[in-house]
Formats: structure tokens, C-alpha cells, sequence
């Protein structure tokens, strides 16, 4: 019984991985700009592995597995922040201007050091 | 190098020591006492090594406390991240596709760079919203729509970030 539960929480988390793993590649097709593209393609795909991970922790179960999963997941989530921080940074000192919908007034005076 | 300093490094150093023998523990999954010996030999010397070549310490405010709060603030961040993911998704599937993207800005009370450091990132972990930068106390957030570009300044973030290294007003150090 306890197999039972534990298969189909993993197939569970495994799934709804897949859904967010997906959620992001069909957002980075979708967006307009650079850094509307950000937003899927680092964090829907870190929650997608994130999951996957968890999965693969109650599959495990209590070892010393699960701290090293641990590990990974947190050096993942770290990782994908700082490296889309970084394009987007990069993106917005070499002055890229960010699209706004059609109609919509950026709000703030958009202030982009000279290179 | 008189004797003193150098006896004094090695003391500022076991903090660093420590850290890195807890990961030996975890990546070797060993508990042989020559894995273990070997461990707390390599990471002793590493760390007297980097602070007699780097002279640096650990950020004053990486200390016990912090770490005892650091597995609370992941698990809240965690569930603020399922929350805005699910947000984004909805906005990704739907068919009219509901973003309208802004660069906002907004003043935080936070000093410290690693303060300002752990905002930025949880701020560009939590879907709809990435730190494009940062200036002295300004941040400049790009959110993907309206609805999202009040947290970063109102803070719930801001107040677990305040939370988690208490910085800022004695106010805002407490989770509620």
C-alpha cells in the first residue's frame, strides 16, 4: 500500500514537472522581447526541475541521497537566478529597450548608462 | 607573521572549516573514520590556506542564527515561488496571452550587500519578476504585468529578506 501511495506521488510530481518544464519553452516561444523571455525560460523551468527533484527524493527515500538532492537543488535555483539577472543586466546596460505593449506608456523615465 | 595572528587566522578560519565539512559529509556519504579524518584534515587546511592567502572571513552576518532561520525563509520563499509560477503558467497557456511588460523601481531599506543580494535573487526566483539592477539603494525590477509589480516594493520578500538577516527597521525584522 505504502509503494502504492509513494509511485503515485512520484508519478505526480514527475507530471506536473513536465507541465512547468513545457510551461516555459512555450513561453519563450510566445514573448516578444529579451527580457519578457527571461521570466519562463529561468524560473518556470527551475520550478519544472525542482519537482522532478522532489520526486526523485521521495523515490529515494531517507538516505544521504536526499541531502545531496538537496544540494543540487539549491545550487539550481541559485545558479538560474544569478545567470538571469546577468543577461538581463547585460541586455540593459548595452541598451536594449524593453517592449511594452502597444498603447502602454513605460512608467519610469528609463535611465541606461552610456557604454 | 608573528605566532598570535597567525593562531588567530586559524580560529577565524574554523567557521569556513566547518562549512566545508559538513559538504565532504554530504558528497562522500562516508562515515569510515578515515573519510571522515581526511575530511576534517582537507578542510582545515583549505580554510587556514584561503585566510592566510585571502585574509578574508565570512560576512559577519552569515553566523548560526542566520542558518537556524535560513531552511524557515526557504521553505516560505519555495511556496512564494509555487504561487507566482502558477501565475505565470496561467498567463503563458492563455490564449490572449495577458502580459503588459514595465521596468519599475523602488527604494529598499536594506544596507548590506549580501541583504541586497539575497533580495535580488529571491526577487528574479519568484516568476514574473527579474532584478535588472541595482543602484546604491534603487532596484530596478522588470516585471511581465502590472499585477506583479507590487511585491517587490511592498515587500513581502523585502520583509523575509529583513527577516532573515535582521537589517532595516526593528519592525520589519519579525515575519508577522
Amino acid at each position: 500500500m505504502a509503494e502504492v501511495v509513494r509511485n503515485v506521488l512520484v508519478a505526480a510530481l514527475c507530471c506536473s514537472g513536465i507541465v512547468f518544464f513545457l510551461g516555459g519553452t512555450v513561453g519563450l516561444l510566445r514573448c516578444p522581447d529579451l527580457y519578457a523571455r527571461l521570466h519562463p525560460s529561468t524560473k518556470c523551468d527551475t520550478l519544472g526541475a525542482c519537482s522532478v527533484i522532489l520526486a526523485l527524493i521521495i523515490l529515494s527515500g531517507f538516505s544521504m541521497v536526499v541531502l545531496k538532492l538537496l544540494a543540487v537543488t539549491f545550487f539550481l535555483m541559485l545558479s538560474s537566478a544569478v545567470c538571469g539577472h546577468a543577461i538581463g543586466r547585460s541586455a540593459f546596460k548595452s541598451g536594449v529597450v524593453p517592449w511594452h505593449k502597444p498603447g502602454v506608456e513605460p512608467l519610469p523615465p528609463m535611465e541606461v548608462e552610456e557604454p | 607573521m608573528r605566532a598570535g595572528s597567525l593562531a588567530r587566522r586559524f580560529i577565524q578560519s574554523l567557521p569556513l572549516a566547518l562549512v566545508l565539512f559538513i559538504f565532504w559529509v554530504i558528497f562522500t556519504a562516508r562515515f569510515n573514520w578515515h573519510h571522515l579524518l581526511l575530511g576534517a584534515v582537507v578542510s582545515l587546511l583549505l580554510s587556514w590556506l584561503s585566510f592566510y592567502l585571502l585574509a578574508g572571513r565570512l560576512d559577519p552576518h552569515l553566523n548560526a542564527h542566520m542558518a537556524l532561520r535560513f531552511p524557515v525563509f526557504a521553505a516560505l520563499l519555495f511556496w512564494e515561488i509555487i504561487k507566482a509560477n502558477w501565475d505565470v503558467l496561467k498567463r503563458i497557456f492563455a490564449p490572449s496571452f495577458p502580459i503588459s511588460p514595465q521596468i519599475v523601481e523602488f527604494d529598499s531599506y536594506l544596507e548590506s550587500d549580501i541583504a541586497k543580494t539575497v533580495l535580488a535573487n529571491s526577487i528574479t526566483l519568484t516568476p514574473g519578476t527579474v532584478t535588472i539592477e541595482i543602484k546604491g539603494s534603487k532596484f530596478f525590477i522588470h516585471c511581465l504585468h502590472d499585477d506583479f509589480t507590487e511585491d517587490p516594493g511592498s515587500g513581502t520578500l523585502q520583509r523575509m529578506t529583513a527577516w532573515l538577516l535582521q537589517e532595516g527597521p526593528p519592525e520589519m525584522r519579525r515575519l508577522r
